[in-house]
């Protein structure tokens, strides 16, 4: 196998919930505990592909995608365990995200990995004119103390065309709330490559727009992606995205990979259960839909099965299923499961 | 948009005639008028001429008919309640307020000896309220919940649960020569020998002398643009952008005074226009313990008095601004908010 470009090991990110009185473990009110959003999540990203993270709403992507570069407000998040390797260069030894000392860090945010957001609304900063918003990025990591504002202009705009804006000028001068939904996310997308950085993570970056131009953004994104050849950490709760656009993809189940394989060979040959679950409600590009076919209901964060945490809704569970969580074996090279089913 | 603001500031003449309209029609009905308190000194001549004690019961209705009608005719008071408010809306026309029953002299020249106080109070209280609540609103937000915030917050309730005559009176008790320290003047705006001070010595003089006032006039109003200042931008941190910030690259500070800081400055930049409205109003408690000749008092002392003119005068002027700070106000949440746009 290439050499990963970033390697998630046994990632662990929790929250401490404060409760609320009177609700200690007894049905009704809300139990103090603390939630594992992300449990033992461990992948690989290779330079160049785009690596799909799929699940249920509320399963741990977005905690998993913002622990990565330590973006989540601690508290409440704790960053409990785990490895985030980033290897830039193939010939030297990676290093822990977050071990780094937090400058270093930050001269990686943004420069060598850079996030797309969901929401592009209310992820841009709506009084500051967008041209800005994405030069900023530029202008603090540029080596020279004060860049040119003309040849960061000249950047900006060249980007937003590179994104498919076809007036760069018009939209450089614009607030957010004065371009649509699908210009936005355009614009937040240019600000994620100005700097152009080896690792792109784009969190449900269609989800919050329109069916067309879900098509036109993720086509965007594939071609991005594979002009500037960049590892793209791609998340979504919907199969048919990943179909289209991932190479590889961890499908997880609450804060927790069930299963890993190639595209081709999970949608070819789909082995947990959950994974079943998901294809038997399966959304097509062309129509959103819910991932809420699975019989059952997802089971408290705060009280979680002792054994599979799927087997409450497992059709095949069997006795160890409850007893026991079971470990991830690779069925095939390239191919996890977490699976009791698996053992025999 | 410039039509909006133009149309926002024509509407202020229909909005004044009805302010003064009313408060001229209820000041009719008022007892103690000052037709009233003239016949009332001209009783108290005719007993004193007529020697205290002896048989002033006879001189009673000394007053004649034609005296009467005198005195209304002085006073305006001989015509019609509609056409006295439409000849006083004439002279307003020409900035002619009247004249003062008290002070025999014009209104205008009445307020306008009574502005620089209140103004130089006003404005001072103004400046110094944003300087202390914005720093002090933003700290408080990036340290919510830390100790610093907890006796801040308790420092800032204090000063508004505290009424402004009782803390004036402590203060002068206490630093004012009262029974404990004189650091500062009791009364006044100026020494009496302010006259002969150099340029910056007036200037400290007037400070000295405003400082203990100001205190009160400002103390009350930090509660609550400090809590608006601090809310405000608490809630603009917890927004996606400010995660946008950061995965850009930012620290925390350049996140929040590059991103958050802003937005959370539009309220609080809205907020401006209503204490323009106030910036002239003064305060009738605070002046009369600190002996300042302010508006406050002045228009306290002319509604007790019944001297109309001085007091309708003093509407004019606080209406026009309390009006106008509302135009300034959504003019500065133009400026501010590139979201908002009139029409
Ligand atoms: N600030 C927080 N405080 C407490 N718990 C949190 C917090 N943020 C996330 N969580 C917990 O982490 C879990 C995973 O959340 P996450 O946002 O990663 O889900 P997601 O897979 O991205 O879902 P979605 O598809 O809705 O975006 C949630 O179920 C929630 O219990
Ligand atoms: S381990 Fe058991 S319960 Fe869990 S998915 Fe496999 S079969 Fe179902
Ligand atoms: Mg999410």
């Amino acid at each position: 196998m290439e050499t990963a470009l970033l390697e998630v090991k046994n990632l662990a990110v929790h929250f401490q919930t404060a409760g609320e009185p009177g609700g200690a473990g007894i049905a009704g009110g809300v139990s103090a505990g603390v939630i594992k959003a992300v449990d033992g999540v461990s992948f690989q990203l290779l330079p160049g592909e785009t690596f799909g993270l799929v699940g249920e709403s509320g399963c741990g992507k977005s905690v998993t995608a913002l622990s990565l570069l330590k973006l989540l407000p601690t508290p409440p998040a704790i960053l409990a365990g785990g490895e985030v390797i980033y290897r830039p260069e193939k010939k030297r030894p990676g290093k822990d995200l977050w071990q780094l000392p937090h400058g270093d860090l930050l001269k990686l945010r943004g420069k060598e990995i850079s996030l797309i957001f969901q929401e592009p609304m209310t992820s841009l900063n709506p009084v500051m004119k967008i041209g800005r918003q994405i030069g900023e990025a530029l202008r603090i990591h540029s080596a020279e103390k004060t860049p040119a504002a003309k040849e960061i202009r000249r950047e900006v705009l060249a980007m937003l065309t590179r994104v498919g804006i076809h007036h760069p000028e018009r939209a450089y001068d614009a607030y957010p709330h004065e371009l649509s939904g699908g210009m936005r996310q355009r614009a937040m997308i240019a600000m994620a490559l100005i700097c152009r950085p080896k690792l792109v993570i784009a969190d449900e970056p269609t989800t919050a727009l329109d069916v067309t131009i879900q098509a036109q953004i993720l086509e965007l994104l594939k071609e991005l992606q594979a002009s500037y050849h960049l590892s793209l950490l791609l998340i979504t709760h919907n199969l048919g995205i990943i179909a289209e656009t991932a190479h590889r993809v961890a499908v997880m189940y609450m804060g927790r990979i069930v299963e890993l394989a190639s595209v081709k060979e999970l949608f070819h040959n789909p082995l947990h259960p959950y994974t079943l679950g998901l294809f038997s409600s399966i959304p097509r590009l062309d129509k959103e839909e819910a991932l809420a076919a699975i019989p059952g209901m997802v089971p408290d964060p705060l009280r979680l099965p002792a054994g599979c945490y799927f087997a409450p809704r497992c059709p095949k569970a069997m006795e160890v299923c409850h007893r026991e969580y079971p470990m991830s074996r690779e069925v095939a090279p390239g191919h996890t499961v977490a699976c009791w089913l698996q053992e025999k | 948009m410039w039509a909006y603001f133009l149309k926002r500031m024509f509407l202020i003449i229909p909005t004044l005639i009805g302010i003064t309209l009313v408060s001229f029609l209820i000041m009719q009905m008022v007892p103690g008028g000052p037709v009233e308190q003239a016949l009332q000194r001209m009783k108290m001549a005719a007993q004193t001429e007529g020697g205290p004690g002896f048989g002033s019961g006879a001189l009673q209705t000394a007053v004649t008919s034609a005296e009467l009608e005198n005195i209304k005719k002085y006073y305006g008071f001989d015509q019609p309640v509609l056409t006295r408010y439409f000849r006083w809306l004439k002279n307003l026309l020409r900035l002619d307020l009247g004249t003062s029953y008290t002070y025999e002299k014009p209104v205008s020249t009445v307020i306008a000896g009574r502005i620089p106080v209140s103004l130089t109070f006003g404005l001072t209280g103004l400046f110094l309220t944003y300087l202390v609540c914005i720093p002090l609103g933003i700290k408080k937000a990036l340290k919510h919940g830390e100790t610093y915030d907890h006796w801040t917050s308790i420092l800032v309730f204090l000063g508004y649960s505290i009424p402004a005559f009782a803390l004036g009176v402590l203060l002068i008790v206490f630093l004012a020569g009262g029974s404990f320290l004189a650091l500062f003047p009791t009364s006044g705006f100026v020494s009496d020998y302010f006259e002969d001070l150099t340029f910056l010595g007036k200037v400290l003089d007037i400070l000295h002398h405003m400082f203990l006032p100001l205190v009160c006039y400002t103390i009350g109003g930090f509660a609550t643009l400090t809590l608006l200042m601090k809310n405000s931008l608490m809630e603009e941190l917890n927004k996606d952008y400010i995660r946008t910030a950061l995965a850009k690259g930012l620290t925390y500070r350049q996140a929040v005074f590059r991103h958050g800081l802003r937005n959370g400055l539009i309220p609080i930049v809205t907020n401006i226009g209503m204490i323009i409205g106030v910036i002239l109003s003064g305060s009738f408690l605070i002046e009369t313990i600190f002996t300042i000749d302010g508006m406050g008092l002045l228009g306290y002392q002319s509604i007790v008095n019944r001297d109309y003119p001085v007091a309708l005068g003093l509407l004019v002027i606080s209406s026009l601004l309390m009006l106008v700070g509302r135009i300034i106000s959504d003019f500065c949440l133009v400026l501010v908010d590139p979201r908002i746009r009139f029409r």
